[in-house]
């Protein structure tokens, strides 16, 4: 792994790796100032794709898809993410296209991507599970751009100009933190002289984070999505957890393995689905964003469990609160959280992404040793503290069902 | 150690040739040399829904669940408990011609890691008990006090999981009637009526019929030295003289020899529709690779026929996804067209699919699409080749439903050697207007 700045300041880490064919190059930009309208920034990671000064979309399609280049660009809560991947004798033309929809685009085509992203967004919620979702992070980050969802870029998209869109790309190519992560069967000579040529007209600028914190939920809050023809119930309840950058964070990833992220062997699937035979899908997910963690629990269940699965997450998150693990059940979720860090480096793309993200953390692309370390030396008593710190904070839970079994559980 | 056919595959986009030994008993073993920390070893067996009547349809995928419940050397949960400990991932999976199970786990130091999970993964697959009480008591669907849930309700969450997916939906409607007599026109998981009174006696008698040596194919994916780990495998893998039966086979549907629509109606605001097709067996790759190519020229990606012409290029679009499909099966595969819409305009939408069909049956396609056919098609098997599990996937679907792997070793040469004229022959052949079925979900509204 070898790291250096170029010369407009945008971090480089460069990995060697000649045991797969395709070589991955990552850019992180990082969002530190909150939207001027909401969906802005995802509307500009669609248009980056949609024409720039010299090649119309259909031109940009063609060239990525005769050349197998697979090239996106995802918003995220914190950042963007420009992703590259293509065969290593390709990569000149993925970096020629990838430099020229970051310097380039031209937003021609906003008023037609909008109509799209309208269809798309009217499409994805006729599914159960993302209208149960996206009611979940409006009731989890009432208020914060963290809770913005499908329903709130509909609401705001029309009112986005090309000028709002010029703006925040001159931010995007001018102003926000950037850093470049490379790993690739290509020898860094190779690799540097073709980054300083596709990457320099850019800058990044170190600055402090302007966005809105997190508020804390203060009482429970309970929202409900009806949907009268569902077969299952949606069921999502999460709390407010530390953000990424708390000493607690290999702590959160011990107390989610042994909750409900680990396979077929964590508390909540042996009790939720393989005691009680509840669900075919029960887990925890863990989201460490940069403000703040969304810790949550989710089942899709018969509606008429509702209140069984209810009572069995207060059970098993009680259980945790209260009850010290074994060393055994300790040793089991180390074991299984490290083993399964190897999953996050197999390919060129994951492990670009990884060291990319840590990177763009500013926690160094060495995080996860040291990650790996802390996780090996938590107690017992940690992962009872870490658990009785946090889910004894109030929590935010939505569910999506027929309104009948919605009723039932409002009156109890 | 006892004799064994042994047959060398070149695969593209790895070190070393992969390995395959057929063992006197009919199983065979398969070794991929894959450098890197983690392990897949999984084992395909060939049988999903194809085996499968209205009697008994979703039993394979049910038993693909009670695998998992232990067995006399080692009770439920125990398996998933230790490999998960190590930060294993282990699962399985049913489809029309295979299920089958797998796990990757870190190589560890020493052979400990490999040794366990093998173990453990072959007795999983040999010596399954499927005990009533993990089964859980049939039941009426009809009762609301059953209190005692189990597996089978798992499964029927399972099922209640996929009702509430459009996509999943619109498909299963258009392959109910893609199909007269097939088994493949059963849904893989089945229904909730039949796996809520299946009896542990069926389940069994099916594990016997079908989990046999010549239709159980393992694999090992990873940086192994096959010399070293065969007798293991050979050692674990003791099928105690466990007989062969034959395979199954069923008469091939033809496709309809006019057009047929089917429409459902849901809770929802878009309208969902697919256009299936019945295609060649997999065992005829030429076909099979060429119906890939046209999938991708024409749904692929931002530069397909379908996406430029009826969502980019046009103003106020009626279409808000539109993409292709192919799946290859044993006995014939299916082409798809697959397409979101705004509701209202239902007729246009399928015209306009049509027409793009149309279009390609008549004046064919370019050079231009031919050749990103083909380098799209070749970089496939490079993203293929990049984890332990994409590569032991991909020979384990080669191994199980084409019968064999060598035919990787020509599918370079089919790609290269395919041409604008066998394109429009093979769309001519399979893709006529009247040979599809459609299958649309609308809102309830609509009705």
């Amino acid at each position: 792994m070898e790291k250096y700045t170029l010369t407009n300041g945008i971090n480089v880490i460069i990995k060697k790796n000649n045991n797969t064919p395709r070589t991955a190059v990552i850019m992180y930009v990082k969002l530190n100032e909150d939207e001027k309208k909401t969906g802005i920034y995802y509307l500009l990671s669609r248009l980056f794709l949609k024409g720039t000064k010299t090649k119309s979309s259909e031109e940009i399609a063609n060239i990525l898809d005769e050349n197998a280049i697979d090239l996106s660009i995802d918003k995220k809560a914190d950042y963007i993410k420009f992703k590259l991947l293509c065969l290593n004798e390709d990569i000149n033309s993925g970096l020629e296209i990838t430099e020229d929809i970051i310097n380039n685009s031209t937003f021609d085509d906003l008023e037609k991507e909008v109509f799209k992203i309208k269809g798309e967004f009217e499409a994805d919620l006729d599914s159960a599970k993302i209208k149960a979702q996206d009611e979940f992070y409006r009731t989890m980050f009432k208020g914060h751009p963290y809770s913005v969802g499908r329903k709130e870029i509909l609401e705001s998209i029309d009112s986005i100009n090309k000028d709002d869109l010029f703006n925040v790309f001159n931010d995007v190519k001018y102003k926000f933190k950037k850093n470049i992560s490379v790993v690739s069967g290509l020898d860094s000579k190779e690799l540097k002289p073709l980054l300083e040529k596709h990457f320099l007209n850019l800058k990044s600028i170190e600055e402090d984070d302007k966005r809105k914190k997190v508020e804390p939920i203060k009482e429970n809050r309970v929202s409900f999505v009806e949907k009268e023809d569902a077969n299952q119930a949606q069921i999502f309840q999460g709390w407010h957890f530390p953000s990424v950058y708390c000493e607690d964070y290999p702590k959160i990833i011990l107390l989610n393995t042994i909750l409900g992220s680990s396979g077929l062997s964590s508390r909540l699937f042996l009790e939720l689905r393989e005691k009680k035979g509840l669900a075919y899908t029960v887990r925890s997910v863990f989201e460490p964003f940069t403000l703040c963690g969304n810790f949550f629990v989710y089942i899709a269940t018969e509606p008429k469990n509702i209140k069984t699965s209810l009572d069995g997450f207060k059970t098993e998150i009680n259980k945790i609160m209260k009850e010290l693990i074994s060393d055994e059940e300790l040793e089991n979720a180390k074991n299984n959280a490290v083993g399964k860090r190897q999953f996050y480096t197999e390919t060129n793309l994951l492990e670009a992404n990884l060291s990319g993200y840590y990177e763009f953390l500013g926690l160094g692309y060495d995080f996860e040793e040291k990650l790996i370390k802390n996780i090996q030396a938590a107690t017992k008593e940690d992962i009872i503290n870490t658990a009785d710190k946090y889910f004894s904070t109030p929590n935010a839970l939505c569910i999506l069902a027929p309104e009948k079994y919605l009723k039932n559980i409002a009156t109890n | 150690m006892e004799n064994m056919k042994k047959i060398k595959v070149n695969y593209p986009y790895l070190e070393k040739p992969v390995e395959i030994y057929e063992r006197e008993c009919g199983h065979k073993i398969v070794f991929a040399y894959k450098r890197g920390e983690l392990l897949n070893i999984s084992s395909w067996v060939k049988t999903g829904s194809i085996n499968e009547n209205d009697e008994n349809n979703g039993i394979s995928h049910f038993l693909e669940h009670l695998m998992f419940k232990g067995t006399n050397k080692h009770k439920a949960g125990e398996f998933d408990r230790i490999l998960e400990s190590r930060g294993a991932i282990v699962n399985a999976a049913t489809w029309k011609d295979y299920t089958f199970y797998y796990v990757t786990i870190p190589k560890g130091t020493g052979d400990k890691n490999f040794k366990d999970t093998l173990e453990l993964h072959a007795d999983m697959m040999l010596n399954p008990v499927i005990p009533d009480n993990e089964i859980g008591e049939p039941f009426d669907l009809n009762n609301p006090n059953i209190t005692t849930k189990r597996e089978r309700h798992v499964v029927i969450e399972e099922i209640r999981m996929r009702k509430d997916q459009p996509w999943t939906t619109v498909y299963n409607n258009l392959n109910a009637n893609m199909y007269t007599s097939h088994p493949y026109k059963r849904d893989v998981i089945g229904n909730e009526q039949i796996i809520s009174q299946v009896k542990r006696e069926d389940v069994l008698n099916y594990y016997k019929k079908y989990y046999t040596p010549s239709n159980i194919t393992t694999i090992i994916a990873g940086d192994v030295n096959p010399d070293e780990i065969l007798p293991m495998i050979v050692k674990e893998f003791d099928f105690k003289n466990r007989q062969n039966n034959n395979t199954n086979i069923y008469e091939i549907d033809k496709p309809v020899q006019t057009q047929k629509t089917v429409v459902k109606y849901s809770q929802i605001n878009t309208g969902f529709l697919m256009f299936g097709y019945l295609c060649p067996e997999a065992k005829d790759i030429k076909n099979n690779t060429i119906l890939e190519m046209i999938g991708i020229i024409l749904g692929e990606g931002y530069s397909s026929r379908l996406y430029q012409n009826l969502i980019e290029k046009t103003d106020n679009s009626i279409f808000n996804i539109v993409s292709t499909d192919y799946y290859s099966f044993r006995d014939g595969g299916n082409f798809f067209i697959q397409a979101n819409f705004k509701p209202e305009n239902k007729d246009e939408a399928v015209n306009l699919i049509e027409e793009q069909l149309k279009d390609l049956l008549i004046n064919g396609i370019s050079e231009r699409e031919l050749n990103k056919a083909k380098k799209k098609l070749k970089v496939s098997f490079a993203e293929n080749s990049e984890t332990v599990s994409d590569i032991a996937d991909t020979i384990g679907y080669y191994m199980t439903v084409c019968n064999n792997l060598e035919c990787v070793e020509e599918y370079v040469k089919i790609i290269d050697s395919i041409t604008l004229d066998d394109i429009k022959d093979t769309a001519n052949k399979y893709l006529s207007l009247d040979k599809a079925v459609i299958s649309i979900l609308l809102p309830e509204s609509m009705k």
